[in-house]
């Protein structure tokens, strides 16, 4: 048996989730939208289509996981379980993408992470009394340590111990659950407490695995402790206008909306973009292993920030840090991508 | 099956390498719609993107006798485009250009794929309202919705899509090219196959483009929801409502098991405890909306309810409309088989009527829970099975069974909304008769002389 059975049973191919999936807007063929890659998984959980089907190895990367398909799905299929039950199966050995072996590799070495802490400054303290430990996500310690530096300023009574590992979200989301449920319940040990994090996605995977009530993210946890940072972020000399990208797992994993928003609200003019709660292709490794796909889920998302006219387009897990700012970048757009810490910090007095 | 050489490099020249899907995988996904338990595979999926690719895609399979089904979103109940004889199915969710939306005129006209909900946003930025409103619309197409003739939340005040039509292009399966209808509310000229063709769930043409009339947005909407202790006290409820000479937008019901599933799903704070509840809703200028929910509260009250609220405001309105559309897929959190049916009974047997389908549930043991748009008569049964359980499924069938004829009996029908399909096409003599059958047969040998136009659905 390769998925839970009554996880499968759940569709009853209603479609309602059509509308949502930023796959099948692309392309409009069933294969490519939620009800069908679960009537692919069936297809596959009754020996009708062997692992190695073309159809189930391209649709099972080509989907995003960007679970925005979960909400919408009045049945209450957990789509997200699927998928990892799905890659778990389908990307054993040769289908697994090359890169993403690599990169999980990377990550599920500790020391290697400690390294890149000589390297880049990300945030260090020394461990006291950790009631509220901030996680600092591998990816966002090699490629954002300002975000750790920015959430420490906001929330000086956090730790953020030295010895974390990686939570293994991308374990999970890359065809091995065993390993990312591991990897999670290890950190889990490692930091003792509540779990802070400002990566939507390690967020959603975390509490997943350690439960709800041990892990929140950054922007849920500064609205729950009333540290609401004060003054406003300026821009020529006006209140800058910012909007929001929501995290994918943030919002469809763990139903935080309201929280990033309001932070927002406190310190600048928010503009809600009318996708802000579709995917910007990030998707963990998706932009790294289907580049030319990627971009097209982001392209419509660009076009609205211009429109929007906005100064800052807030974003709260770091690949779609990553993802935004390339992608700004490329068109040439002044918006600039910035983690809701770095935005919070710049509020003055 | 397997189709005839050089069919689908033929496919390929009509609508480009990136339109035609064979692969295994391709094809298990266009093996069924939202119909449980129907289930064939094509032998190739083909999406067009213009009339002359429908066109050209049809005189092909004329020729060479290859059966074609056309499909919006798949989101219908009754096998409508499952393949039964496999061949091509002809997937119209490419075809999303909203071609125009006419203030002045009223009118809007669109590519079949467009979105039910997408037509009634760009209509509603103009401040103009598309009325039909099925419960699937995010998902649903507009050819979909005219091929089936949807109905949906506004019914009982506004009719169904065919009031709404008028008028089509639509290619015949020998690949003729017809408009029917037009731009105008009054044309008589020749049969009025505008209305033909709409419902005729894709035997007949393939619809291409689709001209709705619009009406002004009314300035105010809005809902109020009324708890009673069973059904039947809800159906009295309606027949105090309409013999009050009030005509509402909007009168739907769910049972007590569709309550509980649909608050499982939406958290909107409804009450488990009541045994059905009745939402009810109201459109127009803002005096008159007011007016008639307050008029609609006090009957409700009079005729029993238990308690009856008024939303607050258009959020709450909206959020309580989208809770009744999704009540099908949220029942079947109970259990995941549902097989959900759509008789229409005269509404004065509404309450006889539900009375029947809670005696046959017993009698057979099943769970059936009830909702529907009560204001049009039209109940939506639905068995919530497991879909392991074949001697239970066997039973479902026999008690639908009876529940149509009971629907006929009381001078009903067998489908109010969903149409026929494969699944209801057994019933339909039952409704029709042999010598209405047999013209409907003639009708579809005059469309569609070689018979590849969705074959086993009406009029096979
Ligand atoms: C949860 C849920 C709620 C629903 N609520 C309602 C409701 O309130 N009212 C209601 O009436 N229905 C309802 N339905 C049923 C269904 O959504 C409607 O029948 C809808 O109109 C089907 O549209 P579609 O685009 O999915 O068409 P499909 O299911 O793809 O096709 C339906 C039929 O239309 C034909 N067809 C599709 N496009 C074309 C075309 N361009 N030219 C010719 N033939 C075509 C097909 O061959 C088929 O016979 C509901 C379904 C679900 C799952
Ligand atoms: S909305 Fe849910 S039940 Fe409906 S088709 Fe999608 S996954 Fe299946
Ligand atoms: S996870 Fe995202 S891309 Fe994948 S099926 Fe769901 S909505 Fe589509």
């Amino acid at each position: 048996m390769i998925f839970d059975d009554d996880l499968l049973e759940r569709c009853i191919s209603c479609g309602f989730c059509l509308p949502a999936c930023p796959t099948y807007s692309l392309t409009a063929d069933e294969s490519s939208s939620p009800r069908g890659r679960i009537t692919l998984m069936r297809a596959l959980e009754t020996g009708q289509l062997e692992p190695d089907d073309p159809t189930l190895v391209e649709q099972s990367s080509f989907c995003l996981g960007c679970r925005a398909c979960e909400p919408v799905c009045p049945a209450g299929v957990q789509y997200g379980d699927l998928l990892e039950q799905w890659r778990d199966h389908q990307w054993q050995g040769r289908n697994r993408p090359v890169l993403a072996r690599l990169l999980m590799a990377v990550v599920a070495r500790p020391w290697l992470l400690r390294l890149q802490g000589l390297v880049r400054r990300h945030a260090r303290t020394k461990v006291r009394g950790r009631t509220y430990s901030l996680m600092l996500g591998c990816v966002e310690r090699g490629l954002y340590p300002r975000v750790s530096r920015a959430a420490l300023r906001l929330a000086p009574g956090m730790q953020a111990p030295r010895a974390q590992g990686c939570c293994g979200a991308l374990h999970a989301h890359n065809g091995s659950s065993v390993q990312g449920a591991e990897m999670a319940e290890a950190l889990g040990k490692r930091l003792p407490g509540t779990i802070v994090t400002t990566a939507g996605g390690c967020a959603a995977h975390l509490s997943a695995h350690l439960g709800r009530d041990r892990v929140k993210e950054f922007s849920e946890w500064l609205v729950e402790m009333g540290a609401w940072p004060q003054g406003e972020v300026r821009v020529d000399g006006r209140r800058a206008r910012v909007a929001l990208q929501d995290s994918c797992h943030l919002r469809n994993g763990m139903g935080v909306t309201r929280q990033p928003r309001e932070l927002i609200k406190a310190v600048a003019e928010y503009v809600e973009l009318p996708g802000a709660g579709g995917c910007c292709g990030a998707a963990g490794t998706y932009s790294l292993l289907r580049g030319a796909d990627s971009r097209k889920v982001l392209a419509p998302k660009l076009a609205e920030i211009e429109a929007a006219r906005v100064d800052f387009v807030v974003v709260v897990n770091p690949g779609c840090l990553r993802q935004l700012e390339q992608g700004l970048r490329r068109s040439g757009s002044r918006v600039k991508a910035v983690h809701l810490a770095e935005l919070l910090t710049w509020a003055e007095e | 099956m397997g189709l005839p050489a050089g069919v689908v490099d033929a496919l390929k020249q009509i609508v480009g390498v990136d339109g035609v899907r064979l692969a295994p995988g391709e094809l298990a996904a266009y093996a069924r719609d939202a119909t449980p338990l129907f289930h064939a595979e094509p032998d190739v999926v083909v999406f067009p993107r213009t009339t002359e690719q429908v066109a050209a895609v049809l005189r092909l399979a004329t020729e060479h006798e290859v059966p074609v089904v056309p499909r919006g979103a798949g989101s219908n109940l009754c096998a409508a485009t499952v393949p039964l004889s496999g061949g091509i199915v002809l997937a119209l969710t490419r075809m999303t250009q909203i071609l125009e939306v006419d203030g002045d005129e009223l009118l809007a006209r669109v590519q079949p794929g467009v979105t039910t909900a997408r037509l009634a946003d760009a209509a509603a930025a103009r401040d103009l309202l598309y009325v039909p409103d099925p419960g699937s619309r995010t998902t649903s197409t507009v050819g979909g919705n005219v091929a089936t003739c949807a109905g949906g939340l506004r019914g009982l005040k506004y009719g169904v899509t065919r009031n709404y039509v008028l008028g089509l292009e639509a290619v015949l399966p020998t690949g003729e090219v017809i408009r029917t209808g037009g731009r105008l509310w009054k044309d008589v000229a020749g049969y009025d196959l505008t209305r033909l063709l709409t419902g005729s769930e894709g035997t007949l043409a393939v619809l291409t483009e689709v001209t709705v009339a619009l009406l002004p947005k009314p300035a105010e909407v809005g809902t109020g929801i009324a708890y009673f202790d069973s059904l039947a006290d809800a159906c009295r409820a309606v027949a105090a409502i309409i013999s009050a000479g009030i005509v509402p937008a909007t009168l739907e019901f769910l049972d007590q098991k569709c309550i509980a599933a649909v608050e499982d799903y939406a958290q909107l704070g409804l009450r488990g405890d009541a045994g059905a509840l009745l939402l009810f809703g109201d459109d127009g200028p803002i005096e008159v909306v007011a007016g008639n929910l307050v008029r609609l509260r006090k009957i409700c009250t009079e005729a029993g309810a238990l308690e009856v609220t008024l939303a607050e405001d258009v959020a709450r309105s909206d959020a309580l409309l989208a809770a009744r559309r999704c009540s099908l897929p949220a029942l079947s959190r109970l259990g995941s088989l549902t097989i959900l049916e759509d008789v229409t009974v005269p509404r004065p047997r509404l309450a006889a009527m539900v009375d029947q389908i809670d005696e046959i549930a017993a009698r057979f043991g099943l769970l059936i829970a009830t909702f529907g748009h009560a204001g049009d008569g039209n109940l939506h049964p639905t068995c919530v099975l497991d879909p392991e359980d074949d001697e239970a499924i066997d039973r479902a069938h026999k008690a639908f069974a009876e529940i149509f004829a009971a629907a006929i009996r009381f001078e009903g029908t067998i489908t109010g909304e969903h149409g026929v399909g494969a699944a209801k096409l057994p019933f339909l003599a039952d409704r029709l008769g042999a010598d209405q059958m047999r013209l409907l047969r003639r009708i579809k040998t005059a469309f569609d002389p070689a018979g590849i136009l969705n074959p086993g659905k009406v009029g096979s």
